[in-house]
């Protein structure tokens, strides 16, 4: 279920400098400011999962079932990692998730962006109900489809291509290739681009796919890189969908492999936590990379993974 | 020689293709026909599929399916353990709910300042997005280990006595909200700070130059103009509360004693652990019905109490 | 009501930026008085370092006798009418007005009592219960006025409140604000970029330029005698024409008549005169000779956009090379609406010629400088 709503973000937000503010804050000058009082424990806090997490994977696994615990561990154990990779794919799992995670978003860029021009632009017999019955399925939590989806994903394994069947990445992929809210979401932002401009296109003579492709397109790069932002994060760590339909591990994705992982290593938490650890790299590099998207995106239509 | 044959068909051809693409309608059917294909394959055949099955007993492995009438939505009435995922939802949603809005709203209004260092303490809150569920979930199952966790390690330091956290039935529920509104924070913290750059400067001055304090102007300026993003919060961490179900699945499997045994974690167990999958899209569509009913009166009572601008 | 006083107020950004630097003001009880000047004068931080909102890196702040340096905006008895009004978006007209009183702890028949009155004296009574949203423009405006009168302050602040409003109530609203300081007589500090406001409104106008205070006058004062180069230009409209003229002997030729005459043993002058001072005249006065670019008829007159010829004699082919042209704009009455190209004669009443300093800017005094007679 979706819910819409416009938050325009402030390049501040995303960037943390000091912009739209035309007067200078008298602070910027003077002493240290003693929000930071405030702030850097505020921060500490936040963090504190995370460094705990990078602190326990270069534990010994002694170091680690300790009371109280290691707080800064003697020897840093790098062995740790090469261990969790040798006790679990890891590999394996950022690939699927990655392989998955890139036709998703591919796919979702091509075919909402020609769904969405049809629909914000083009007329056609039938158009509004197929646009509020696509629409329907916004409403809708997963879990009211997830039982049929799973059925009519274990019949195209069998009876259509096996590589689209349960315990196949297909079965990742294909559900996923378009969502309703991508069509919506570029529907709404090509019904802002200036009609003028596709019709001068359309009087010199461009086709419709011409004016797609070469005008709508190009302007609506924000727009794109926003859907390509969220159904990227959506994919990444999506987990409900892939516990049901995979069972081997090798088709596993990270949150599925790290799940799988921590079921039969329970207790060694050094191995767990590197693990964790590796796991969340690709992404953290990923965001912190394109944090001006990521930030900007779900501040802008409010979803999460 | 075919290529003496081709003109004329290709000719043929490039004006059929002409006369479709000139046509708007056919052109919109084509750009929008596989999408629109794919969403009725894996939206709305399982949404009407999901209907008939909550009507039916249902196994997921043999096709026979017998009707059994409203048997699945009686028997929801009088299963003890679905009365408690209910309970243990609204706990939980009641209290991840009003914690993630206070902390992002405090932490927003904290980070809403021009001061150096500042991006690096909004990168630091916001980080939490980037991370996954599961990844968080692990994090915390080991923040707060019984035996060797530093939350206990933290207790100690306080003269506290140490606690079982996920280990008690009374307690892991808690943990898992603290768990989820850590990993949310991020998202409120954005949500609400974009909401406070869009407060006019001028109104705050307006407000400090009327002989409001501080506090005051939080008060009676901020906290109403910022009813939109809250109301938008509200309606958004609901809606996912009440689906909470990766956390669980991770951290306690719904135990011990079932006390952590949500909506969604128990449809879900019984769909594919028992295979009562009429029963669980019984519950699912129920789960619908209330998720829509918490949203409309989440938007009715915004639409007495939220300002928006213009 | 009260005096404001700002002694060598500075305001800097970092170590060098300067916003304002050594400002000296003293505003007389009841006085109502302009900030002027363009974006980034520092008019803007001078109201703002008044209000509170800003504190001065160095310097004092008197209200009323009293340093105010350290007080909240909302202990110094101000109020402040901003550009874009600030209105308490989520509140009604009403509770706009009242937000101020219920601050101070006025009990709640005062504050109705003073909305009410407040309300009708600026006619919002039928608008209590709308948002802000709800207004037009010049409703809104007059809310914000509403908002800062309702309190009865001892000085009024205003940042350019007129901005926002179209022409025509733009001088509507003037007059009234003109109306209501004569009415209540409360110390008024004004900031403004358009000189039209500046010299209907002010007591006294303080023109400003990069955060230094130019010149502080009269109306009159500042118009006829302008401090210097910048406030010949910025003051008036059109714009004082002004030209960088070499001096022959001490003699300011200018479009080849002799305007002045200066002994300061300069090389060249700043000369300055303004688009109301040329008159056209027959071949028989002297005159700076120019050549007709584009006529501007605006009704009552019309504006002539001339190249004025080289210093000296016109030259015999007639047409200024465009490097030595200067471009001059000259009011004249309707009935003189010479063609583009033609040559025009200008005749200009020494008297009216302003003259500065070629590297300070400053005006030459008419005790540096012998005006020649007017020859007829």
């Amino acid at each position: 279920m979706t819910v819409h709503t416009v938050v325009t973000v402030p390049d501040d937000v995303v960037s943390g400098t000091s912009t739209s503010n035309p007067v200078p804050d008298a602070r910027r000058s003077r002493a240290p400011s003693p929000w930071h009082l405030v702030l850097i424990p505020i921060t500490f806090v936040l963090l504190v999962p995370l460094l705990w997490m990078l602190i326990t994977s270069l534990e010994t696994p002694d170091e680690a079932a300790q009371f109280p615990p290691t707080l800064v561990p003697h020897d840093i154990r790098w062995a740790n990692y090469p261990d969790a990779l040798n006790a679990a794919p890891f590999g394996q799992f950022f690939l699927n998730s990655a392989i998955v995670a890139v036709v998703v978003v591919l796919s979702n860029v091509v075919l909402c962006s020609l769904a969405g021009y049809a629909f914000a632009r083009l007329q056609f017999p039938g158009k509004s109900l197929l646009f509020a019955s696509l629409m329907v399925t916004l409403m809708v939590p997963f879990q009211v489809t997830m039982i049929p989806e799973f059925l009519i994903v274990k019949w195209l394994g069998i009876h259509v291509a096996s590589g689209v069947g349960i315990d196949h990445l297909g079965a990742l992929i294909v559900p996923n290739l378009v969502t309703a809210f991508g069509i919506f979401f570029l529907r709404q932002f090509f019904r802002t681009i200036p009609v003028e401009l596709e019709e001068a296109a359309r009087i010199d003579g461009t086709s419709r796919i011409g004016v797609l492709f070469k005008i709508v397109l190009p302007l609506s790069l924000p727009a794109l890189s926003t859907l390509a932002a969220l159904t990227f994060l959506d994919s990444w760590n999506n987990f409900l969908w892939p516990l049901i339909v995979i069972d081997s591990q090798s088709n596993m994705t990270l949150p599925l492999g790290l799940t799988f992982f921590q079921s039969a290593h329970a207790t060694q938490w050094t191995l767990l936590m590197a693990g964790n650890v590796m796991s969340l790299l690709p992404m953290l590099v990923i965001f912190f990379a394109a944090q001006r998207y990521f930030v900007r995106s779900v501040a802008a239509t409010g979803l999460k993974g | 020689m075919a290529v003496a044959a081709a003109p004329s068909s290709s000719r043929a051809g490039r004006r059929l293709v002409g006369r479709v693409a000139r046509s708007e309608g056919a052109t919109g059917w084509l750009f929008a026909s596989p999408a629109a294909i794919l969403i009725a394959i894996f939206g709305l055949l399982p949404i009407a599929w999901s209907l008939l099955l909550s009507f039916q007993k249902a196994d997921l492995l043999t096709p026979d399916t017998p009707w059994v009438g409203t048997a699945n939505y009686r028997q929801m009435a009088n299963d003890p353990l679905f009365a408690g995922a209910i309970q243990h939802t609204i706990v939980y949603t009641s209290l991840f709910v009003p914690g993630t809005i206070v902390v992002g709203f405090l932490i927003a209004v904290a980070l809403n300042r021009k001061i150096r260092g500042i991006s690096i303490y909004r990168t630091a809150a916001y980080v939490t997005m980037a991370v996954s569920s599961i990844s968080a979930a692990i994090v915390f199952l080991w923040l707060f280990d019984p035996v060797y966790g530093v939350v206990n390690y933290g207790l100690s330091l306080l003269h506290l006595p140490q606690q079982p956290f996920m280990s008690d039935p009374s307690q892991a529920l808690f943990v898992i909200v603290l768990m989820t509104v850590w990993g949310w924070t991020g998202f409120a913290v954005v949500i609400y700070l974009a909401a406070l750059q869009g407060i006019p400067q001028d109104v705050l001055d307006a407000a400090a130059i009327d002989g409001a304090s501080r506090f005051t102007v939080l008060r009676t300026i901020v906290v109403p103009l910022l009813s939109p993003a809250t109301l938008f919060l509200v309606v958004w961490l609901t809606i996912n509360a009440l689906q909470l179900f990766d956390e669980v699945y991770l951290s306690t499997r719904g135990g011990p004693l079932y006390s952590t045994s949500v909506v969604v974690y128990y449809l879900w167990d019984q769909a594919f652990r028992q295979f009562n999958a009429g029963y669980a899209a019984a519950m699912a569509y129920a789960l619908f019905l209330v998720i829509a009913l918490v949203t409309a009166i989440q938007f009715w009572l915004g639409e007495k109490f939220v300002h928006y601008s213009s | 009501m009260a005096q404001v006083e700002l002694r060598n107020v500075t305001r800097r950004y970092g170590s060098d930026v300067f916003a304002l630097r050594d400002l000296n003001l003293d505003v007389a009880d009841g006085e109502f008085i302009i900030l002027v000047g363009p974006s980034g004068c520092g008019k803007s931080t001078a109201l703002r370092l008044l209000a509170g909102l800003d504190k001065p890196t160095s310097g004092d702040i008197l209200i009323g006798g009293q340093v105010v340096n350290s007080m909240l905006p909302g202990e110094r008895d101000i109020a402040m009418v901003f550009q874009n009004y600030a209105l308490y978006p989520h509140m009604s007209v009403y509770r706009n007005l009242a937000y101020g009183l219920k601050q101070r702890k006025t009990p709640k028949h005062e504050v109705d009592e003073r909305v009410r009155r407040t309300s009708t004296m600026l006619g919002l009574e039928s608008l209590l219960e709308r948002k802000p949203a709800q207004l037009s423009g010049g409703q809104r405006q007059r809310v914000a006025m509403g908002r800062a009168l309702v309190r009865e302050p001892r000085v009024f602040l205003l940042d350019e409140p007129l901005s926002n409003l179209d022409a025509k109530l733009r001088s509507e609203v003037r007059g009234e604000l003109k109306r209501l300081h004569h009415r209540l007589g409360i110390t008024t500090i004004y900031v403004t970029h358009d000189q039209v406001e500046a010299m209907t409104l002010g007591d006294r106008i303080c023109v400003m330029s990069e955060g230094t205070l130019q010149q502080l006058g009269t109306p009159q004062e500042i118009y006829e005698s302008p401090a210097n180069v910048f406030v010949a230009g910025f003051m008036g409209s059109p714009a004082m024409n002004l030209a960088r003229v070499p001096l022959v002997a001490g003699q300011v030729l200018w479009g080849g008549l002799p305007v002045a005459h200066v002994e300061l043993g300069l090389d060249e002058v700043v000369v300055g005169v303004r688009p109301e001072s040329f008159r056209v005249v027959g071949a028989d006065e002297p005159a700076a000779v120019a050549t007709v670019d584009f006529v501007e008829p605006l009704g009552s007159h019309n504006l002539v956009h001339v190249r004025m010829e080289a210093s000296g004699a016109p030259s015999p082919a007639g047409a200024p090379s465009p490097q030595t042209a200067e471009l001059v704009v000259a009011q004249v009455p309707t009935h003189e609406r010479p063609t583009p190209g033609s040559r025009i004669r200008l005749g200009i009443d020494p008297m009216d010629v302003y003259l500065f300093h070629p590297a300070s800017g400053v005006a030459l005094t008419e005790v540096q400088l012998s005006p020649i007679a007017r020859i007829s």
